[in-house]
């Protein structure tokens, strides 16, 4: 396939009651993908050690195929992050944030940011810190979209935010990627996100990548199926995920096509079979 | 543009052939005429649900198979088809249909007689309504 705009190999980090990896993961030019996980699984460190801001303890980041470290400023200029980094400088107008990250980007798009700061309706006067939550996010993700950027990390960028404002934003990640050549790592918790942006689904818990699939692999693999009754042989296949043997009988699956030809060569029939939607599929994941 | 496709539930057809054929009905039946500019693939594949790996995969065999062209920089657009193809095409649209009918009329313990009677209704009085 493609490129890969990051890899990461044997990332490790620990801390006195949490420990993140070790952990593998590549994300592919032109690909979108989605970071999924409980409060507390691990998310917003992966972003932080991805961004060098938190030191890793064994492992290697590339970011465009370079070493993050031995070539920070860079790498990092390609990639636009947003993810409460910029709390320390609230006594600062949004104004003059955007004039300290104009410095540090070469590749700064004012045009850009103006447009942007319009489309989202922030009063840059207002100091950072008296912004509300969901502005706040805004603000940083408008910083993100701004300097030309081929990466986007993204932490939770429509949390708080109200609903206008989460379908611009959507759109403008769609946009940012009509572009083919550059991707999106987004950590969050809504369904809608994961439905219209993502290609890829990656889950973490308790710091390590449990799962990580691409998201019509789900849709073509993961079924739930109406059948006459359950034989013995399925009770215990490690490709049932659940079956109940009340009325109406059904089996879940996550691999539809080997669970049909077990149902088959049983002689069991198959009344109706229906595709799972994503948060069907993150509930089972995470259960089980 | 937000194209009329749907991705069915309940259907084991994968999802971009599912697309491939939508989009094709809507060309052969005259609905995207030549020219019409189609959505990106990211833009479908965000209508959808999917990842764009199924729509480029859905766009590319409509390419090849004569039905869209993509034009550097500016898009994809509905070419014009030739006859022959579409005359093929419409045969295999209204073919696929009658088949998914037989299919579902089998799920509810239709026989063979009471297809062929329902069958004969349906043309009788779509046809002289239409007076054809």
């Amino acid at each position: 396939m493609g490129i890969s705009l990051l890899d990461v190999i044997g990332l490790e980090k620990k801390f006195q009651n949490f420990q993140l990896g070790p952990m593998d993961l590549k994300v592919e030019q032109g690909m979108v993908v989605g970071l999924v996980g409980a409060n507390g699984s691990g998310k917003s460190t992966l972003f932080k050690l991805l961004m060098n801001i938190l030191r890793k303890d064994n492992g290697q980041i590339l970011l465009f195929g370079k070493n993050v470290e031995k070539n920070e400023i860079e790498v990092k200029q390609k990639v636009g992050f947003a993810g409460d980094l910029l709390d320390p400088y609230g006594h600062l107008t949004i104004e003059e944030l955007a004039g300290m990250i104009a410095y540090w980007y070469p590749t700064w798009n004012k045009e850009q940011f103006n447009h942007l700061i319009k489309k989202y309706n922030i009063n840059t006067e207002e100091k950072f810190g008296k912004c509300s939550k969901g502005t706040k996010k805004k603000v940083e993700f408008i910083f993100s979209l701004s300097h030309d950027s081929a990466l986007l990390l993204l932490d939770e960028p429509t949390a708080g935010v109200d609903i206008v404002s989460q379908r611009k934003m959507k759109e403008d990640l769609i946009l940012f990627m009509e572009e083919g050549e550059r991707s999106i790592i987004i950590a969050t918790h809504n369904a809608d996100e994961i439905n219209q942006l993502c290609d890829d689904i990656v889950v973490l818990q308790a710091g390590k990548i449990i799962y990580s699939f691409n998201k019509d692999e789900v849709y073509e693999n993961w079924a739930k199926l109406w059948v006459s009754r359950v034989p013995d042989e399925l009770a215990n296949h490690p490709n049932v995920i659940l079956f109940s043997t009340n009325t109406p009988v059904q089996v879940v699956t996550n691999n539809a096509h080997k669970i049909e030809r077990v149902l088959q060569s049983k002689q069991v029939s198959i009344s109706h079979s229906q595709r799972l939607t994503m948060e069907e599929v993150f509930e089972y994941l995470i259960e089980t | 543009m937000k194209l009329p496709i749907h991705v069915s539930e309940e259907s084991r057809v994968p999802i971009y052939h599912q697309v491939e054929n939508q989009i094709k009905t809507l060309i052969i039946g005259g609905q995207l005429p030549p020219e019409t500019p189609l959505p990106s693939i990211r833009v479908l594949a965000s209508d959808l649900g999917c990842s764009v790996i199924t729509t480029r995969r859905a766009y590319q065999n409509l390419e090849v198979g004569g039905f869209i062209k993509t034009v550097q920089g500016k898009g994809t657009f509905v070419r014009e088809i030739e006859k022959v193809i579409k005359q093929e095409t419409k045969q295999k649209v209204v073919y696929d249909a009658f088949e998914k009918a037989v299919d579902q009329g089998k799920q509810v313990g239709c026989t063979k007689e009471e297809m062929h009677q329902i069958f004969k209704e349906v043309i009788k009085r779509n046809f002289k309504e239409n007076g054809g």
